[in-house]
């Protein structure tokens, strides 16, 4: 009997014993960090900040996506469609549909970033070292202004010069959402309210911005992206001024030959800004998959955006370096997009002298130098020949040789008026439609008309 | 009265004296059809000593007069027969009335008479011998309420059974497996997006029976997880007697269940020259011009004159094979016994490029130590290797080369190096050619118990179990795939995943003079961990070399580790009075680190009631009704099928530029708890006429509170959604099982058994609004994932426009049917749901002589799928795709009356996601149908062979069905753990429709 009650309390004690099992229950995650951990610590922001770049580059954003719908959108014959993906069809076809994929991960990524930048410059606080809270503020209010102005341009009607934009915009969410309770469900501002966020978050960049920052902004990049904003909004004073600046002060220049600006392991001079791709980023660059042949890591349309006779008239100068920066595979190739672990640029100095010439072309001044010399400069870096006198239309065409693929053609149209085909340049369905899945999940969203 | 007992006793007394020495006694024992019976145990009452008999179903055995023989044998009624005078015994053994059976219950067993639950019982009877590579797919049609469904063709594709219904939205619908009491893994593990099922490495052969637990008084003893339903498994043992040695060899073919008809060359050159002259006039003969687009298509051989006609179902859907090999081994002693198993399955899939080898092991061991104390030993090992092909939604997927042309073709010149040339989509025979991907699985499953017996009434059992699942995949794209690039691409990824699982428990059994009680009390304690390697290169100096060792650059690597564990509490009593009155209650506490501190624990009754009527004076001697019982339950059931950090913020690691970033990657949210689930259940369990007709009725509702929930948000938080306990679900249904002894003679036996099942699911509260997942809709008041959709209404007979209705809403509520071809002008709707609301089994066996025959019907209405990719398949030409066939019916001329809108190149007309490519997908199919052949025993026995059986198998043999697409069962994989994205086609392979020959032989 004895034996039966030592087993008895053998077996109790084995029970008990694991009882104690309860602290087992705490596991912490092992490839993660805690939110409260992360907004405590200004290295962790400064992580998060590292992020929204690095979301900023993906294929959803920059790394292709918004310069793929921009130059397929605005497309009348230059270009052909070869992929097999329905979202960059829809583009070409200009039929998109509610679900486009591409439309709804533009959205959704630039929302992402934004979010991240509200996440730093909500939390702020946690930095030590003045400088770099203001540097860390300046970026995140870089890339939060640089996503609403691409969103703008996207979503919204063209906005015009001299009235109040009235039409929607996208909508503008300050807060951070670190916890389910701060999720809201806006409604979309005006166009005019988005483009004065965008120019008093830039205006800050460019005031604090340090003018060297590794591959990161700097205030040259806040600046570049001003010009870039006002030519858009056709203030041409402003966007001149803007460009006169970078060109001076920015130390940047053009690169020696045209080739250089593109398929770079590092930044080139004349890069303000640009994307960083590295081999551990395959599927980063759209503009390498969709531009380029199938031996270079393009997709199997071999290219599936492939440059049509059509494109090829707009080179008056058989020795331009741009017009033979083609190849062929299958079709023919722009070789902008030809490498497939090469940054992709931004902003080049390039763009600076064609707003500047532009600009003062229009307000007919000659802020910096004159806008024959300013295209001429551009030109000799080419190789091609340069010219004597320029018009608007020049300057306009030479903008095209020198940044046709870059995901300017859209933006262009809408700034000047351009219609596409028979499809006039503020018609609905050259506005991206909001996605289905973000008018599902926020009724407060009004659709853009035609969809 | 009293002479007859002082008759008796005197007789008994007497005989005692006289006859009290032992004896040799014999005789044969046979079965209901005469047959005599080998293995029947026969024991002498209350002793140690007992036999079995031989191959002629002979025995013979010492005994007393006084002495009780037990003949028992499993499956048939047990016998007691008093020795006496007798030195000759014979026995007719007959079957094991139903109501009789006992039941695998969570933490113990049950005889099926007095249960109180829903419990769906198969036996190896039910598996055997269906040459299917998985063990769910040997259970479908076979239980009511449960919908097993394979997502495709593919030979380790992902199957998802559904215990009545769906009763969560984001969390796991799986039910819990437990094999021998121990919780499988059941992770997916696919490296794509197409789920593998994780249940592959199991051998079917093993399984002795399967329970599966589908109302929640029986599913709520494993509390958190019960309810999406439990499958208990139970293994096969050796019985004492003779060592049986049993081989199974079976060898067979297959082929696609169907295909779909395709545009040969001709019909492709009339419909595109058609669509393109549509589309930019018939003078623009880029497609028919010399070195035109269809002259690039046909890389060089002449399409004018029909050198060309590439029908590429053909290479894509093959004719597979399925080779099924497996012995085992079982006996013991008294004290000890054993089951040895190996087996050998190599399946050749239907879809090119796809197959399945596994060898695997068991080994299980009983033994008494002495009469209070067992212990146990079940152990298996198991290697699969697996050859995949890429997901539905990938060029590499063979079934994705029915959008090239037939203009194509698929070689080049030479005849072995596949056309990459030319095709419109990269050639899926390359991977075959220059690439590979391959998997491999060891598993091995270990449950050992120790159970001791303080007194008769009370035990304590202790098991440990341990379930390790490796995984290795393998994949390489040589320099001519497309990974051509680089040069190549190769990656390895490796997984472990363990868990260990204690359960240590009371049973108190203990019979009163009109009443019985058991309770069963105890703790559970679980533990799962999962770690992940991950390497991949490019840059290969040759195509010979295939792992990243070569690889000239190292792109991407990884690493990472989580755990998740469960501690429980678990205690159930089960009471009867007077053999007709019972009653169950069980509770269980839960505790996981998957949730909050806050929310971490969660507790989880039942309680059932059940009344055998048959019992009762008004019944009992009814010639009529044998059996009656009627049942209800109610209980409360949990699920915790979330993330393993679901209520943390997170932040995890990345990196821009090389230099290290942290990226958000989950909302906190400390409140997320717990789904839970209440079910009620009333059935009843009759028999009539000496239980030749059973059955059993059931009405069950399910409703789950507290959903957990993947609720999308906008965009504009930075987030596209979290994971939240909103809203409520509820399922009911009919469920109905009538099992029938048609006849029963010497020579011909033939039994029925039919199930029938309703299922109504109904979101009942959503607070936040709808849920919509592309074509999929969570709506209040709405089935799960009910398909949202426009409406086409045809075609334009005037243009050939493709039309639909706007379906705005009308003043007084009711939909306007006005027609429009601007499709931003329509709304969707909903219309159609993915989930069947009835489905239906039908299995008769029958034997005749030697002969035995049976086969399975199985059918399944009220269910639709979409095909996402009609817009390609079947959209007049808007694409260069190949087209199906009856696109040919396109809109020519004015006043032309048909479904399909002109063919207009590069131009949308119709192909809009809308009712056009949505179809019912009721069908009745021929499950499996065996046909088997037992040599006679006085042929067999002179080769020492026991038995001796030759059959044929098949499965999927014939479908009904009026679905136009590949298989009303095959769904994309790329969705196939998506919870909401449900019944949606892409490319998706049909099953397999196999043909099996195959032998028995017990030695």
């Amino acid at each position: 009997m004895k034996k039966f009650i030592n087993i008895k309390i053998g077996i109790l004690l084995l029970t008990i014993s694991l009882i104690s099992c309860n602290d087992n229950l705490n596991i912490e995650p092992e490839q993660y960090l805690s939110t409260e951990v992360v907004i405590s610590n200004s290295e962790n922001l400064s992580k998060v900040l590292n992020n929204a770049y690095n979301d900023a580059r993906s294929s959803s954003s920059y790394g292709g996506s918004i310069a793929i719908a921009s130059e397929l959108i605005a497309d009348d014959g230059d270009l052909w469609w070869n992929g097999t993906y329905v979202d960059p069809g829809e583009f070409i076809e200009k039929a998109m549909l509610s679900d486009n994929g591409f439309v709804e991960s533009i959205w959704m990524n630039g929302y992402d970033i934004i979010n991240q930048a509200n996440i730093i410059l909500g939390n702020s606080s946690a930095y030590v070292d003045e400088d770099e809270k203001q540097t860390a503020e300046a970026e995140a209010k870089f890339l939060r202004a640089m996503v609403y102005f691409d969103l703008a341009r996207l979503f919204s009607k063209p906005y015009t010069n001299g009235i109040q934009n009235t039409q929607l915009g996208v909508p503008l969410v300050f807060t951070a959402v670190l916890d389910p309770k701060n999720i809201d469900y806006p409604t979309r501002n005006t166009l005019e309210e988005v483009y004065t966020q965008v120019i008093t978050d830039l205006t800050d960049a460019y005031d604090l911005l340090p003018s060297s920052n590794g591959v990161y902004a700097t205030k040259y990049s806040a600046a570049a992206l001003l010009a870039r904003v006002y030519l858009q909004m056709g203030d041409y004073t402003n966007a001149r001024d803007m460009a006169d600046e970078v060109i001076n002060n920015s130390g940047a220049s053009l690169t020696n030959t045209f080739s250089g600006a593109f398929n770079n392991d590092e930044n080139s001079e004349e890069d303000l800004l640009a994307w960083q791709v590295t081999s551990q980023d395959a599927s980063s660059n759209y503009l390498n998959l969709f531009f380029a042949g199938s031996d270079f890591g393009g997709r199997s349309g071999n290219p599936d955006i492939d440059v049509e006779d059509q494109h090829y008239d707009i080179y008056d100068d058989s020795n331009d370096q741009r017009a033979n920066f083609f190849y062929e595979a299958k079709y023919w190739c722009t070789t902008k997009w030809q490498y497939q672990f090469g940054n992709i640029p931004f902003i080049r100095l390039a763009e600076m002298y064609l707003i500047r010439a532009e600009s003062n072309f229009r307000l007919t001044t000659t802020v910096g130098d004159t806008p024959v010399n300013d295209i001429n400069k551009l030109r000799s870096r080419s190789t091609a020949s340069t010219f004597g006198t320029v018009d608007l239309d020049i300057i306009l065409m030479e903008r095209k040789r020198e940044l046709s693929f870059e995901g300017f053609a859209l933006f262009d149209a809408k700034r000047l008026g351009n219609n596409i085909g028979t499809i006039s340049y503020d018609a609905n369905q050259l506005v991206l439609p909001i996605p289905l899945r973000e008018t599902d999940a926020n009724t407060n969203l009004e659709q853009n008309p035609g969809y | 009265m009293k002479i007859k007992s002082y008759f008796f006793f005197g007789l008994f007394f007497i005989t005692s004296i006289i006859f009290a020495q032992e004896k040799e006694i014999s005789g044969t024992i046979i079965d209901e059809q005469g047959m005599p019976l080998p293995g029947v145990s026969i024991i002498i009452e209350n002793t140690q000593t007992g036999t079995e008999t031989d191959f002629d179903g002979n025995y013979s055995i010492k005994a007393k007069p006084e002495n009780v023989l037990i003949f028992s044998f499993l499956g048939l009624k047990t016998v007691k027969q008093t020795v006496g005078k007798k030195t000759t015994i014979n026995v007719s053994m007959i079957s094991d009335n139903q109501l009789e059976e006992v039941v695998i219950v969570g933490f113990g067993k049950q005889s099926k008479r007095t249960v109180t639950d829903n419990i769906a019982s198969l036996t190896s009877k039910d598996l055997n011998n269906i040459p299917i590579s998985n063990l769910q797919g040997a259970l479908t049609g076979k239980a009511a309420g449960v919908q097993i469904q394979q997502i495709n063709g593919k030979v380790e594709g992902g199957v998802k059974m559904r215990i009545r219904g769906v009763s969560t939205i984001s969390s796991s619908q799986e039910p819990l497996y437990v094999i021998d009491g121990m919780p499988l893994i059941n992770d997916d593990e696919s490296v794509s997006d197409a789920p593998m099922n994780p249940l592959i490495s199991l051998n079917p052969n093993d399984i002795e029976s399967i329970q599966i637990l589908k109302d929640a008084s029986s599913a709520a003893i494993y509390g958190a997880r019960g309810t999406n339903g439990v499958v208990l498994i139970t293994t096969k043992q050796g019985k004492s007697g003779k060592t049986k040695i049993s081989v199974n060899s079976s060898y067979g073919w297959s082929e696609a269940t169907n295909t779909v008809k395709f545009l040969n060359a001709e019909q492709y050159v009339e419909l595109f020259t058609e669509a393109s002259a549509n589309s930019y006039g018939a003078d623009d003969l880029w497609l028919t011009e010399p070195g035109g687009y269809f002259d690039d298509m046909a890389n060089g051989l002449d399409w004018r004159n029909g050198e060309v006609d590439t029908d590429w179902t053909d290479y894509a859907l093959v004719n597979g094979s399925v080779q099924d090999h497996s012995f085992s081994i079982s006996g013991g002693d008294e004290k000890t016994v054993f089951y040895v198993s190996g087996a050998y399955n190599n399946t050749e899939g239907i879809v090119r490029g796809n197959s399945l080898e596994r060898y695997s092991y068991r080994g299980n061991l009983d033994h008494k130590v002495s009469d209070k104390f067992r212990i146990g030993l079940n152990s298996s090992l198991s290697k699969t290797q697996i050859s995949r092909i890429g997901t539905d939604n990938s060029f590499s997927t063979p079934l994705q080369a029915i959008a090239q042309s037939p203009l194509n073709p698929a070689y080049l010149d030479d005849g072995v190096t596949p056309n990459n040339e030319s095709t419109i989509y990269y050639n899926f025979l390359m991977q075959e050619y220059n690439g590979s991907w391959d998997v491999n699985i060891t598993r091995a499953i270990m449950n050992t118990f120790a159970q001791y017996d303080f007194t008769p009434d009370l035990s304590f059992r202790t098991e440990i179990g341990y379930d390790s699942n490796n995984q290795l995949d393998e994949y390489f794209a040589g320099s001519l795939t497309e990974s051509a690039s680089t040069n190549g691409y190769a990656d390895a990824t490796s997984i472990q995943s363990d868990k260990y699982n204690i359960n240590n428990y009371f049973t108190y059994q203990k019979s009163f003079n009109t009443s019985n009680l058991e309770v069963v009390a105890g703790m559970s304690f679980e533990e799962s961990s999962r770690k992940r390697q991950y390497v991949a290169g490019t840059g290969f100096p040759s195509d010979a070399l295939q792992t990243v060792e070569s690889a000239s650059e190292i792109t991407a690597g990884s690493s990472s580790r989580t755990k998740y564990n469960f501690l429980s509490y678990f205690s159930r009593a089960t009471f009867s009075l007077y053999d007709k009155y019972l009653l169950k209650g069980s509770i269980r506490y839960d505790g996981s680190s998957r949730f909050g501190a806050d929310n971490r624990y969660g507790i989880f009754p039942a309680a059932s009631v059940g009344w055998i009527l048959s019992e009762e004076d008004f019944l009992k001697n009814s010639n009529t009704v044998s059996s009656l019982k009627l049942r209800g339950s109610y209980g409360i059931t949990g699920n915790a099928g979330i993330g393993n950090f679901a209520s943390l913020g997170l932040y995890n690691g990345s990196a821009y530029n090389k230099t290290s970033s942290l990226s958000p990657s989950q909302l906190a949210n400390s409140d997320l708890k717990w789904e839970r689930t209440t079910q009620v259940d009333v059935g009843l369990d009759f028999g009539l006429l000496n239980n030749k007709i059973t059955g059993e009725v059931d009405y069950y509702v399910k409703t789950t509170n507290d959903l957990l929930l993947n609720e999308p948000v906008p965009g504009t938080s930075g987030w596209s959604s979290i994971t939240r306990n909103v809203g409520s679900m509820q399922n009911s249904g009919f469920e109905f099982v009538l099992n029938t002894t048609n006849v029963t003679t010497s020579n011909f036996t033939w039994n029925s058994s039919l199930n029938l099942s309703t299922l109504k699911n109904e979101v009942t509260k959503l607070p936040n609004g709808d849920i919509v997942a592309e074509r999929n809709l969570v709506r209040e008041g709405e089935t799960i994932s009910s398909f949202y959709l426009v409406e086409y209404a045809g075609v334009d007979p005037d243009n050939g426009d493709a039309l639909f209705y706007t379906n705005t809403t009308n003043a007084d509520g009711t939909l306007d049917k006005t027609k429009t071809n601007v499709y931003s002008d329509a709304e969707r709707i909903v219309t159609g749901n993915p989930y069947p609301t009835l489905m239906a089994g039908f299995t008769n066996n029958l034997s005749y002589r030697n002969f035995d025959f049976s086969f399975t019907f199985q059918g399944e209405w009220g269910a639709s799928i979409y095909n996402e990719g009609g817009k390609f398949q079947s959209g007049n030409a808007r694409y260069e795709d190949n087209q199906t066939a009856d696109q040919m019916n396109r809109w020519q001329n004015p006043g032309d009356i048909t479904d399909v809108p002109q063919a207009r190149m590069y131009s949308t007309n119709g192909q809009q996601a809308s009712t056009r490519y949505l179809e019912k997908s009721d069908f009745i199919r021929l499950r499996n149908l065996s046909l088997g052949y037992t040599i006679p025993r006085n042929v067999t026995q002179k080769f020492s062979v026991d038995r001796l059986r030759i059959y044929f198998t098949g499965v999927n043999l014939l479908t009904f069905t009026d679905y136009t697409g590949y298989d009303p069962e095959s769904t994309y994989d790329n969705y196939g753990n998506s919870s909401i994205q449900k019944g949606i086609a892409f490319y998706s392979a049909p099953p397999a429709k196999t043909f099996t020959l195959g032998l028995n032989i017990d030695l």
